[in-house]
């Protein structure tokens, strides 16, 4: 499967729905996580606040190809596509394991294959740099080893890729 | 010199940020004013107490290798605000992830000093915190170690008559140093980052973590989380399994 999660206008949902199997708009109408990891231990991959990222982990868990566009906030992620990520630890279990000589969490729906950020707005370079290492780190966690990270919108305002 | 706290933790009582924060501000100097950042109703509230403060010191968790979304636009707001007025502004951050490796916390702390260069203020550094969490745990244990010394205490006097029974107080005493020990490096540090909030000068970055090999921390970890999903069943209902959407 292969998903987009954008933090544009809703009408590049429509625009770009035909090139994707799933298309999440991030429009922050959701609440943010909170840190109670009842998703692990309580309703394994479900999120216990009855929105609609109420089972986001399990679409972003079942993606093979995971393709996000976020405007820049401080080197990381806009609020609204951040909420979305945090809302989603529910792809992994509880478990511990070891990955990059480092401590993470075993994978629920194992491996995907790659992640593509496009990072739109004014980046710094030392955003640029922050959002190097964020990608690679949030790859590791979610065992992804095909990653990259691009400052452009791939996207025109009729949603044609650029 | 005024210091404000801010806890970002979202959760509402028991937070390991709310813990280590107040552990730091044990040994800080000065005015200092405590602050829970949970909802976007607290940020006027905050803001107003950073319009004459000297110190600002984040407490949060990292939540996705970055910082908690609820978080994002309080920071926002904090760069219009900092601009407006300019302030002047020293900035510290404690971060504590639910991995053994402090490290974990850099993309976190660059993010937060990237913050700062946005709002002119000054980024002084920040302590990364592996295993935080641990810590939290510990010190609730050393709670309840007490109601059990207590009440050995007691039922020697019921018992045995006598006032002062020496074995609990010696296991309760050992099970401190133990935490003592296990903690001693977030101490430590949390130490030396109150040292320099008193001296406005800057901490630099530095990561530490429970004081445990990470194998041993791993299965402390996963022996957590299995007692938790027992008790609120989530062991029964699919806990590893590959569950598709409903929807």
């Amino acid at each position: 499967m292969k998903m987009l999660i954008h933090d544009r206008d809703i009408t590049l949902s429509d625009a770009v729905k035909e090139k994707y199997d799933r298309v999440i708009s991030a429009d922050g109408r959701y609440a943010p996580c909170q840190g109670c990891f009842k998703c692990w231990t309580k309703t394994p991959a479900t999120c216990v606040m009855k929105d609609k990222l109420h089972e986001m982990c399990r679409l972003i868990g079942l993606t093979d190809d995971l393709v996000i566009v976020t405007e820049n906030w401080y080197g990381g992620y806009s609020p609204a596509v951040k909420n979305i990520l945090d809302r989603s630890i529910g792809m992994s279990t509880p478990m511990s394991t070891y990955r990059g000589w480092q401590m993470h969490h075993v994978l629920r729906y194992g491996r995907y294959n790659s992640v593509r950020i496009f990072v739109t707005g004014d980046v710094s370079d030392k955003e640029k740099e922050t959002w190097k290492l964020m990608t690679q780190r949030n790859a590791l966690n979610w065992g992804v080893s095909d990653y990259e990270v691009s400052f452009s919108d791939p996207f025109d305002e009729e949603g044609t890729v650029l | 010199m005024k210091t404000v706290f801010i806890d970002c933790s979202p959760k509402k009582r028991l937070s390991a940020s709310g813990f280590i924060m107040g552990l730091t501000r044990l040994f800080v100097m000065g005015e200092k004013k405590n602050e829970k950042l949970r909802t976007p109703s607290d940020h006027d509230r905050i803001l107003n107490e950073i319009l004459d403060a000297d110190n600002v010191v984040f407490s949060m968790p990292l939540y996705v290798d970055g910082v908690p979304s609820h978080l994002l636009p309080f920071l926002k707001k904090m760069e219009e605000f900092c601009l407006e007025q300019h302030k002047d502004l020293n900035v510290y951050v404690i971060a504590n992830n639910g991995f053994i490796e402090g490290k974990q916390n850099e993309p976190l702390m660059q993010i937060m000093e990237n913050f700062c260069d946005r709002s002119s203020i000054t980024w002084c550094g920040g302590l990364g915190i592996g295993g935080g969490v641990m810590m939290n745990v510990m010190r609730i244990l050393l709670v309840v170690f007490l109601g059990i010394a207590l009440l050995r205490t007691v039922m020697s006097i019921i018992n045995e008559g006598i006032f002062f029974p020496i074995r609990p107080w010696i296991v309760y005493g050992k099970q401190i140093l133990e935490v003592l020990a296990l903690g001693c490096g977030i101490i430590t540090f949390d130490i030396w980052l109150a040292i320099c909030i008193n001296k406005k000068k800057g901490y630099g970055k530095h990561y530490t973590r429970i004081m445990l090999p990470s194998f041993v921390f791993i299965i402390c970890a996963d022996i957590f989380f299995t007692i938790i999903s027992v008790f609120q069943g989530g062991i029964f209902r699919g806990w590893f399994s590959k569950k598709k959407p409903t929807g």
